[in-house]
């Protein structure tokens, strides 16, 4: 079940985000059909009847776990990529595989058009040092050294001079705005203030691709808004592709481009946010998005409807098709009367008070969806 | 996966379903064999078909051996530059140790505990070599601090090195493991007389022996060290592409500095102990003075012997113990220091004399006999209602150690090992049930069964003694801080003081026998057993004693549902610590009429009887290995999950 | 990298060659690390664990260190280990040995790395030994066949249903077991495990009046304290030797007496110059080494003090011992 995903036609705008447009071009990480098992000869599974029994028959009968599953996408540059599920879905083992730290089982990775399942070690070892550098969840920071030293270690593996890397390091811990903490010990930190240093030492050796895993679970709320919101700023400004791992949806729709969410090792969509949120591959994905404040991430052109007549192409203010559901609301609201949807010169449709709310109730536009309501 | 997610009660009921299951097995096992064996062996004492008798083929060896140690390429050029090595170093450490002087070697410990550990540990290494110099024993105390830095640095560099292979080898893990935990349960004593056998009475071998028994406790602490690196921080250093060295120097060992440092303070400890049982073949030093004492019956010397072994041990582990906190002083302060130390050496060298001058000590040893001497008067015939000491020692003899060895010498040889598989098996896994088992019958292979039946009921006996005791005093120092901190340095003396200085004295209070030989061995254990006990009662999560409080439980209910079963794994490590450190002073107390293996080691060492000595030596090791795989439960299990 | 390694492994090869001389080392010939330390000739004495030796080893001591500026060195062995210390020249001389045929043919007559050092100038003698005060109460306990009628009388905790036969360390030569059986006695012989352990028995049994019988020797200078009269055992016969030493277990007489001999390590005896030759004329008598060894282990006088004391009260003993 191939998921390349349909193309990123829209970009959603996100209110925290500033809107940008969707990075395009040659992918920076593509991935096919790549298998993880793990266990005794774990490369007899993949592509084999053995792969479709239910976990507890394939562990009773082999001892394998698959925990990634003919999974293949492509991450382009510039892009934040996040790969969401619950935990077990095989979401961190994928990232893992990216730059072998897990071992894939079978399948294609491909960094710019390089083969990183062919690299030997001292080619894998480059791109770990140059090209690709991973965030944690609890941080792997070391404790016996000071922040500074911490983001420079990084520098140091790859043999920079002591002088230098202390004063690349030193920017990076200014870039991350942890100013004046340089003689600390992580222990000395706080989670949020901690990740930021792992934030640091993995900007510090300026790679082409950041990996995030679940960097931001084990913060605080209010800590945790704080570092999405920097990492959509590293990913808007800098334009540097990111795949970033997550459990939460929020979390997932605010910083991504696109998401792909798993499930037992497979990816069961990949899309936009508003493709995930509006259009639900499956009930599971739809159990998932259910709660999600959906007139915050579907866009005007799911919620309007076809224009009545020709009355409404003149009158009423003009929508962009990315405004929010949420943002049309306030519009429609202030005017009192429908609001036109309008791309470029076209008049693509219209969104009024039963449309819009449609889309705050989940009753949906599609067809489906209102004929269950119906029902 | 599953055993995290059952209730405590179903698991219990799995437990007792497997307990069960085990059970009717080794029954069915045994209800074959045993009339089989029965019939063809008979019932009594391990039977005489089948044992082996190394007697020969070791006193030929023996004999070879002297008669080849200045001829045999093997010692010319392999075992010679061991032992020439040893030599040469500690000569070397013992001159410079010499050309600082007095005041030289006193400063220069008191700066470098400053150094690593802190004033409190500067100052209790000053005091300590002052009362050193003041006992009138600076010389012997140089020349067991001598053999103790070769030792010690040749105990950690075998041992870092052992645990590194360890550590970075799943495969050299796996076969170390096993031979480190046995390593660990074997007395001090057994190790004496293959080092005899093949370098003789000396420096050297005393050297190799403590080498031999302090290295394990290193290379385990750093195979667990290296093991135990947080995974997270492994992977993050693996993300940024560091090579298999630059992970090694840069995160995993300075990772495991906690566990390196535990691991040179235990070694310190262990080759300190040795170093004193060491003298039975030679080795120089304090524990020659204690020994020379002893044979006199001079309690007050030996003490006065004893007592800078004690200290040395407080400065070695003040200073070690404190250097766990990361603190990492910079170069030059070792500069300085070391011109410090020298200053002073010189300083004190134009002042006076390199050795402790002589006007400067306190002559202990009379006070102290006196002292001695009052006490047995008093205990000995004893106090009205309680009895003395002397009726404690007929009693425990006649009433406890007497029967318990008949019964252990009268039980079928079959049923022991029964006995003995059932219990390994019941609490640990078939392998350590299978290891507990060949040892055994190894003794009995061996011809020592019924002098292993008599150490193993004095064993007993003393361990439960011990565990009753070290309970009681455990769950007082557990309950009041007060007590804790009094016990505290009665215990440090306890667990530190040569078992030689009191070995003898108890004499005089239990008479020639088994029982004082208890008594030195409960003495020995208590500390470790109440130590653990009271830590582990005391690390009972709070929560759960809380809650016990919030329900209305009494103490007595909070000890007993509460703090006693989520301390087990402490309670059960109690047990087991108890057996292995009973054990090695059982054996020692050969010198005091303790009979069985431990006078053969004992005979077999001094009358240059290898093949009598080995083969105890042997027996004890088997013995040792029985009790400790019987008495180990959690291990299997506990790697299981791991 | 590669030659890096190569280049280290070969400097550590070349260093560990340098270090170990690259050659032989006969550990035979290693002797004691604290030896010759403090710059002064070094003489290593092995002392054994019983007082008499000490004496011995403390008298020795005292001269050869203010009479004949030596540093010395003593070091507790046990007899069997400390002839084979004494052949590697670990130690120098053992100043009281009480007869070891088996070694003394290894050592003296067959690798020659031993020399006889003469006699130490006392007579040893090992026996059976009561209580005076038990003795004079019960004239007929000196007599070993009346020894049955009294084992009831010195049963103890260890010895269970029969009479205890006190022994001290494993490293005395002892037939006492053989004895036993031998002579039929119900007597269970109870190994004290060092003649510390022994000592402090004795002195406790006296203390309490309570009879006992025990292996023992002299000179001792326990005898000063706990009087003691020894057991008539069969008397001694060469046969009975000579069918001993075929099978120990078979032994049913009394021990010898023995000159007490000493012994010097070979190279030492050659080369140790002063200090070896006032070891060879070392010699004095059974109440001269008691004195010592009552003022060391009864009064609890260092060594060296006892060993001062004595060497001022008689300078016309040990005078002749000096070298000219």
């Amino acid at each position: 079940m191939a998921t390349d995903g349909p193309q990123p036609t829209d970009r959603v705008s996100d209110g925290a985000l500033a809107a940008a447009d969707a990075p395009s071009g040659p992918p920076v990480f593509a991935v096919r059909n790549l298998w993880k098992v793990f266990g005794p000869k774990a490369t007899r599974i993949p592509g084999t009847e053995l792969a479709e029994l239910s976990p507890e028959a394939l562990r009773e009968q082999t001892g394998c776990t698959v925990a990634v599953r003919d999974v293949s996408f492509d991450v382009r540059p510039g892009e934040c990529f996040v790969v969401m599920g619950l935990s077990g879905s095989g979401k961190s083992t994928l990232v893992r595989c990216l730059t072998r730290l897990i071992e894939p089982t079978s399948g294609a990775i491909a960094i710019d058009g390089e083969d990183v399942r062919g690299m030997d070690k001292s080619a894998l070892r480059n791109l770990r040092r140059h090209r690709a550098a991973m965030v944690f969840q609890h941080f792997g920071l070391l404790p016996h050294r000071t922040v500074l030293d911490n983001v420079a270690y990084g520098l140091e593996i790859q043999g920079v001079g002591k002088a230098e890397r202390r004063a690349r390091a030193a920017e990076m811990v200014e870039k991350v705005g942890l100013a004046g903490m340089e003689g600390r010990r992580p222990s000395q930190l706080s989670g949020g203030q901690q990740q930021r240093v792992g934030l640091a030492r993995a900007l510090a050796a300026d790679p082409e691709v950041l990996l995030f895993d679940e960097p931001f679970s084990a913060l605080d709320p209010l800590i945790r808004r704080d570092m999405q919101e920097e990492v959509v700023r590293l990913n808007r400004e800098e334009g540097r592709t990111m795949v970033f791992i997550t459990h939460d949806l929020s979390e997932a729709l605010r910083v991504g481009h696109r998401i792909a969410l798993m499930r037992g090792g497979r990816v069961v969509q990949c899309g936009t946010p508003e493709e995930i949120v509006g259009s639900p591959a499956d009930d599971y994905v739809r159990d998932f998005v259910r709660d999600v404040p959906r007139e915050q991430v579907l866009s005007v052109r799911r919620a309007m409807r076809p224009l009545g007549d020709a009355h409404e192409a003149e009158s009423g203010p003009a929508l962009h098709p990315a405004t929010t559901v949420a943002e049309a609301i306030e519009t429609v609201a202030r005017t009192g009367g429908p609001a036109r949807v309008v791309e470029g010169e076209r008049c693509l449709g219209v969104v009024d008070f039963k449309s819009l709310l449609r889309v705050v109730a989940g009753l949906g536009t599609g067809g489906r969806t209102e004929e269950k309501a119906a029902a | 996966m599953s055993s995290t997610t059952m209730t405590a009660p179903a698991r219990a009921a799995v437990l007792r379903h497997r307990a069960v299951r085990k059970l009717l097995l080794l029954a069915a096992v045994a209800a074959v064999l045993v009339p089989l064996a029965d019939a063809r062996w008979g019932s009594g004492s391990w039977p005489h078909a089948l044992t082996v008798s190394l007697d020969g083929p070791l006193k030929s060896t023996s004999t070879w051996i002297i008669d080849n140690r200045d001829s045999h390429w093997l010692f010319l050029y392999f075992f010679g530059h061991i032992s020439g090595a040893i030599i040469t170093a500690i000569h070397a450490v013992y001159v410079v140790l010499l050309a600082l002087g007095w005041a030289g070697v006193t400063a220069g410990a008191a700066l470098l505990a400053w150094r690593a550990a802190g004033v409190r540990a500067a100052v209790t290494a000053l005091l300590s070599f002052a009362v050193c110099g003041a006992l009138g024993m600076w010389v012997p105390t140089m020349r067991t601090l001598a053999l103790m830095i070769v030792a010690v640095a040749a105990s950690v560099a075998v041992g870092a090195l052992l645990g590194l292979a360890a550590g970075l080898s799943d495969r050299v893990f796996r076969g170390l493991r096993p031979v480190l935990d046995t390593m660990q349960a074997l007395p001090a004593f057994a190790y004496l007389l293959p080092v005899v056998l093949v370098f003789g009475i000396g420096v050297a071998p005393a050297v190799l022996a403590t080498v031999v028994y302090a290295a394990p406790p290193m290379a385990r602490l750093t195979a667990l060290g290296l093991r135990g690196t947080d995974p997270g921080v492994l992977e993050a250093v693996d993300s940024l592409g560091a090579t298999a060295r630059q992970r090694l120097l840069t995160a995993r060992l300075p990772l495991a500095r906690r566990e390196l440092l535990l691991g040179v303070n235990q070694t310190i400890m262990m080759a300190l102990s040795m170093a004193v049982i060491a003298s039975v073949i030679g080795a120089d030093g304090l524990g020659d003075r204690v020994y020379q004492a002893l044979s006199t019956v001079d309690v007050g010397s030996a003490l006065a012997a004893g007592i800078p072994i004690v200290l040395l041990a407080i400065v070695f582990d003040r200073t070690t113990a404190g250097t766990r906190q990361g603190r990492t002083p910079p170069r030059s302060a070792w500069a300085v220091l070391a011109a410090a130390t020298a200053v002073v050496a010189v300083a004190g060298r134009l002042l006076g004399s390199q050795s402790w001058p002589d006007g400067w000590t306190v002559a202990i040893a009379a006070p102290v006999n006196t002292a001695k001497d009052w006490m047995v008067d008093h205990l000995y015939s004893g106090l009205p209602g309680i009895g003395g000491t002397a009726d404690w020692a007929a009693h425990y003899t006649g009433w406890v150690l007497d029967p318990l060895r008949s019964g252990l010498q009268g039980l079928p040889w079959w049923a022991a090992l029964l006995i003995v598989a059932a219990l390994a098996w019941l609490i640990g896994t078939w392998r350590t049930a299978l290891t507990a088992v060949l040892s055994l019958a190894l003794i009995g292979v061996l011809g020592r069964w019924d002098a292993s039946m008599d150490t193993l009921s004095q064993v007993l006996a003393a361990v439960a003694v011990t565990l009753v005791l070290g309970f009681a005093v455990a769950v007082a120092a557990a309950r009041s801080p007060r007590v804790e901190r009094l016990l505290r340095p009665v215990l440090d003396v306890c667990q530190t003081m040569p078992q030689f200085v009191y070995l003898i004295p108890v004499v005089a209070l239990f008479g020639v026998g088994r029982a004082p030989g208890a008594a030195a061995a409960i003495v020995y254990a208590l500390p470790a057993v109440v130590r653990i006990v009271s830590q582990g009662l005391r690390q009972v999560n709070p929560g759960a004693l809380e809650s016990a409080r919030s329900l209305g439980a009494t103490g007595g209910q909070q000890l007993r549902q509460v703090q006693f079963p989520l301390a087990r794994p402490e309670l059960l490590l109690a047990v087991n610590q108890a057996v292995v450190l009973v054990l090695s002073v059982v054996i020692i107390a050969g010198l005091v009429g303790g009979g069985a293996l431990g006078y053969d080691v004992v005979f077999g060492l001094a009358q240059g009887d290898l093949a009598t000595g080995l083969v105890a030596g042997v027996a004890i090791a088997c013995l040792g290995l029985m009790l400790d795989r019987v008495t180990q439960p959690t291990k299997g299990v506990r790697d299981g999950n791991a | 990298m590669a030659t890096r390694k190569i280049v280290t492994a070969v400097a550590a090869l070349g260093l560990l060659a340098t270090a170990t001389g690259c050659g032989a080392a006969d550990m035979t010939k290693q002797g004691s690390p604290y030896a010759n330390a403090a710059g002064a000739k070094t003489v290593t004495l092995s002392v054994q664990s019983w007082v008499g030796a000490r004496a011995n080893a403390a008298v020795a001591q005292y001269l050869l260190e203010h009479e004949l500026g030596y540093r010395v060195d003593t070091v507790q062995v046990d007899e069997v280990p400390a002839w084979d210390a004494l052949s590697q020249g670990r130690v120098d001389a053992i100043l009281e040995d009480w007869g070891h045929p088996d070694q003394e043919k290894r050592y003296v007559d067959d690798k020659r790395t031993v020399a006889p050092g003469g006699d130490l100038g006392v007579t040893g003698h090992i026996g059976w030994w009561v209580p005076k005060y038990f003795a004079d109460a019960h004239p007929d306990v000196l007599d070993w066949h009346n020894l049955d009628k009294y084992a009831s009388q010195l049963r103890t905790a260890e010895s269970g249903g029969k009479g205890q036969l006190l022994d001290g360390s494993p490293s005395y030569v002892t037939n006492d077991k053989a004895l036993v059986k031998n002579l039929n006695l119900n007597y269970q012989v109870v190994f004290a495990g060092s003649e510390a352990a022994q000592i402090t028995q004795i002195k406790q049994f006296a203390k309490e009046k309570r009879p006992f019988l025990t292996y023992w020797y002299e000179p001792q200078w326990l005898f000063n304290e706990v009087p003691m009269v020894e057991v008539k055992l069969p008397e001694y016969t060469d046969a009975c030797a000579a069918k001993g030493a075929k099978d120990p277990s078979t032994i049913d007489c009394a021990y010898p007496t023995s000159q007490l001999k000493k012994f010097l390590n070979t190279n030492f005896a050659k080369k140790g110059g002063k200090a070896a030759d006032f070891l060879r004329k070392f010699h004095w008598t059974k109440a001269d080494q008691n004195e010592v060894a009552q003022m060391i282990a009864e009064d609890k006088l260092p060594a060296d003090e006892a060993a001062k004391r004595w060497v001022q009260r008689h300078p016309d003993v040990w005078r002749g011992w000096l070298p000219r």
